[in-house]
């Protein structure tokens, strides 16, 4: 095939060196947050996701949810955090594999698993408020309606408003993303 | 056109943007001060919700045996922490180890109460407090405001000269009110002047075990310490008490102690004091290191002062003492270089029970009596060293420059000021602002409560020319003296840490338990919203069966991380109570002498289904 003989730049090759570097770095920042605030909790509560562990005033927010009957956060319950840093350092690996290559067509791979594993991250985390919010004990002493939080933005629930942000964690993907689409541009064929 | 250019121009023009949407420009600096001229008194005493007081003001609560806490400029009451009397409403002095620590006293009289010293300057770490009524001392742990150790005081009864620390803690000293014979043995009165001492005591504190412990006390002469300081910087390893009662008389102390026209103010060197016991020049009496003044000479010397003077404050530099004269018109301004002087040249005008009177024109610099100011108390100092004396017979604050004897301004007080309280007044570094007059009357000045009224605290504005006084607030029974101290300076924790070595603590539902034996039944339980469970695995995890005659044990965590959310633990009809703050383990012990069934509740309003957090203790029959 023509384009797998193509060949990246040595400017592309740094930039997905880079992006494997900032993918990397990801791993010690926390990537996505949900904040709480109720008329108690002016400073608010909240819950910090890391690849692979968990933060934040998660007891507090469990002892509070217990009352509408929502399972626990803990580490347990989550067994992506044990496997998720192995699979975010292999996609390092291979997007710095691939700038040492320098190979449009791995490029294309790369951009392909990586853009495939975003998609099944963002489902996952759906999944996991869907699954949260709607499976409540029904011997919860306050009975509220499933909900389901939103994976970005703002929610109601009884004296509560939350907010699920990104945090630097998921910046950093996102530019570690755009680093490797910048190559595909910038070597197009002319 | 380079490049960089439209980037950075972008960049520059976003940036410029986001500064003035959002960046705050205006000045913060505090307005209090500046404005003080121009603000009504509402205004200066008004802390808006949300906005915190600048200062705490620590007030002892006299012969309730506690310690209030205010704040100000608002003069708001936010705390009262029990310390010398048990408390209900926080269980202190029916869990276990408040209840070791009171001892079994059920009041107690708390005086004068001392903050913790670092070269002169309060640290916010320790506030220190005696009581008069039972002889004991006492330290508050200002990251909870909880008492953690409390002593009694052996050889000696009521510590009211106390507490004053020395200017880095070393030292906490005590010296006592009443004279009694050592060992508080009988001996006849007529014995007194023979057999009876007035004993002061020199407390020092661990830190990192919260332990007080009496390295040694002074046998001084039978007569009554009233009050005392501790030296500043020149005169650090010194300290100066008054007395009265040097006529050692024995009744009616009011006209019999009233007497002579000269009492002594006591000065002493706790260095030498300490060499003395490091050199074994002490006697062991009843456990207690006691160095006798008349045997082991070099450290004590006295002053003559005028009569049954109340207060001695050492200036903020440290190289004055003034004496408040209470039934002489008359502060007294003493000097340190002159006194040191005085000893060096042995000037001395004999000795008094074995220790060596100083000359008082030798020592004394001057003598300053504002007209018609009668009853000088007790005096506090501003940021430029000026010098405030409450009045406590003719009602007033005066305030005066104890470098020339100026008086430089006069105001009423509502009514018989004991002590005042000026912001860090009594450091080598005070605020100024803010002073507070507490007031042992008040009579008219609130709604009636019938023939007894409560006492009164009076806020005075020290900040303008002329003293003003812009607030007065109702106070329980009994401000004597008080610390003000900057609010930043105190570093409170939010909740307790978790205690991996407390056997007694159980962080998880899953490892709590009943534990018997013999006839004793140890609970390790947990409190959170909403519940009690004092064992996982029982059918009912919040019911406690024990047998009629069982000794019971609950040690209770409250496993809510959560600042404020208390909880409570009472036992209906066995007249027990608790609390355990967030992060907290606490222990309550009792004898289930009563047969029967008694419903276990959380006291401390914790959540909306606090009604619910019941459980039961069943004490079967014999």
């Amino acid at each position: 095939m023509i384009v797998s003989k193509s060949k990246l730049s040595i400017g592309s090759s740094i930039l997905l060196s880079f992006s494997a570097v900032l993918i990397v770095v990801s791993l010690f920042y926390p990537w996505w947050e949900m904040q709480f605030f109720a008329p108690q909790y002016p400073e608010g509560l909240n819950i910090i996701v890391y690849p692979n562990k968990l933060t934040g005033q998660i007891d507090i927010v469990n002892g509070l949810n217990h009352y509408i009957g929502m399972s626990n956060f803990s580490e347990e319950n989550f067994p992506e955090l044990r496997y998720l840093p192995f699979v975010i350092g292999g996609l390092a690996g291979f997007t710095l594999l691939v700038g040492l290559l320098r190979k449009q067509k791995l490029l294309y791979m790369l951009i392909g698993i990586f853009s495939l594993g975003g998609i099944l991250g963002v489902y996952d985390l759906y999944r996991w408020l869907h699954d949260f919010g709607t499976n409540l004990s029904p011997k919860a002493p306050i009975k509220v309606k499933p909900f389901v939080p939103p994976v970005l933005g703002h929610n109601k629930l009884a004296n509560f408003n939350t907010y699920s942000i990104l945090e630097t964690g998921s910046y950093l993907i996102l530019a570690a993303f755009v680093l490797m689409l910048i190559p595909l541009w910038k070597d197009r064929k002319k | 056109m380079k490049k960089w250019i439209p980037i950075a121009t972008g960049l520059l023009a976003g940036f410029m943007t986001a500064a003035i949407s959002f960046a705050d420009f205006s000045n913060h600096s505090n307005t209090v001060a500046a404005n003080s001229d121009t603000k009504s008194n509402a205004e200066k005493v008004y802390v808006p919700f949300g906005q915190k007081d600048e200062y705490y003001l620590f007030a002892s609560g006299g012969h309730s045996g506690q310690m209030f806490i205010y704040g100000v400029p608002s003069m708001r009451e936010i705390r009262t922490i029990p310390v010398f009397s048990p408390d209900p409403a926080t269980g202190y002095g029916f869990d276990s180890e408040s209840k070791k620590m009171l001892g079994g006293y059920t009041w107690g009289d708390l005086h004068h109460p001392a903050l913790s010293e670092t070269n002169g300057d309060y640290n916010g770490k320790f506030m220190f407090a005696t009581d008069v009524g039972n002889s004991r001392a006492a330290v508050v742990d200002l990251k909870t405001f909880t008492t953690k150790d409390i002593i009694k005081i052996p050889n000696t009864s009521g510590p009211h000269c106390a507490a004053f620390v020395t200017q880095n803690t070393e030292y906490m000293f005590l010296p006592t009110r009443f004279a009694t014979p050592l060992g508080q043995k009988y001996e006849p009165l007529d014995q007194y002047s023979k057999k009876y001492r007035g004993v002061m005591s020199a407390v020092t504190f661990d830190e990192k075990k919260e332990k007080l412990h009496i390295a040694y006390q002074v046998a001084l002469p039978p007569w009554s310490y009233d009050l005392s300081d501790a030296g500043k910087k020149s005169s650090g390893d010194w300290a100066v008490m008054t007395t009265y009662n040097t006529e050692e008389a024995t009744s009616t102390l009011e006209i019999n102690a009233s007497q002579a026209d000269r009492d002594y103010i006591v000065l002493f060197n706790w260095k030498q004091l300490a060499q003395m016991v490091k050199d074994g020049k002490y006697e062991n009496v009843g456990g207690q290191k006691m160095i006798f003044p008349e045997k082991e000479k070099g450290a004590i010397y006295l002053i003559p002062v005028a009569k049954s003077p109340h207060g001695v404050d050492v200036t903020p530099d440290g190289k004055r003492f003034i004496a408040a004269g209470k039934l002489a018109p008359t502060m007294t301004v003493f000097s340190f270089a002159k006194a040191f002087k005085a000893i060096e040249n042995k000037d001395f005008a004999g000795e008094r029970n074995g220790i060596p009177v100083l000359q008082y024109k030798s020592v004394m610099e001057r003598e300053v009596n504002p007209e018609n100011a009668l009853g000088p108390l007790h005096t506090q100092f501003d940021d430029k060293g000026m010098a405030y004396t409450t009045m406590f017979i003719s009602s007033e604050i005066v305030k005066w420059n104890p470098n020339t004897g100026e008086t430089l301004d006069r105001v009423p007080v509502q009514y018989s000021p004991g002590h005042s309280v000026a912001a860090e007044g009594d450091t080598v570094a005070p605020d100024g602002k803010y002073l507070v007059a507490l007031n042992k009357l008040s009579k008219d000045s609130y709604l009636s409560v019938g023939p007894s009224h409560p006492e009164s605290m009076q806020l005075i504005d020290l900040s303008g020319k002329k003293m003003k006084v812009i607030q007065s607030v109702p106070a329980n029974p009994e401000p004597h003296y008080a610390q003000m101290i900057k609010a930043d300076k105190i570093k409170t924790i939010n909740v307790y840490p978790k205690d991996p070595n407390n056997p007694d603590a159980v962080y998880k539902q899953k490892d709590t338990r009943i534990v018997r034996k013999g006839n004793e039944v140890h609970v390790y339980g947990i409190a959170m919203r909403s519940r009690f469970i004092f064992d996982h695995s029982a059918k009912r995890p919040d019911s406690v069966e024990v047998n009629q005659g069982d000794k019971v044990f609950f040690h209770l965590t409250n496993i809510d991380f959560d600042e404020d959310i208390t909880h409570g633990f009472a036992i209906n009809n066995y007249n027990l109570n608790m609390e355990v703050q967030p992060g907290q383990t606490n222990t309550i012990e009792f004898t289930a002498d009563k047969a029967g069934t008694y419903p276990i509740y959380c006291t401390n309003f914790c959540s909306a289904l606090h009604q619910e957090m019941t459980g039961y203790l069943l004490v079967k029959p014999k």
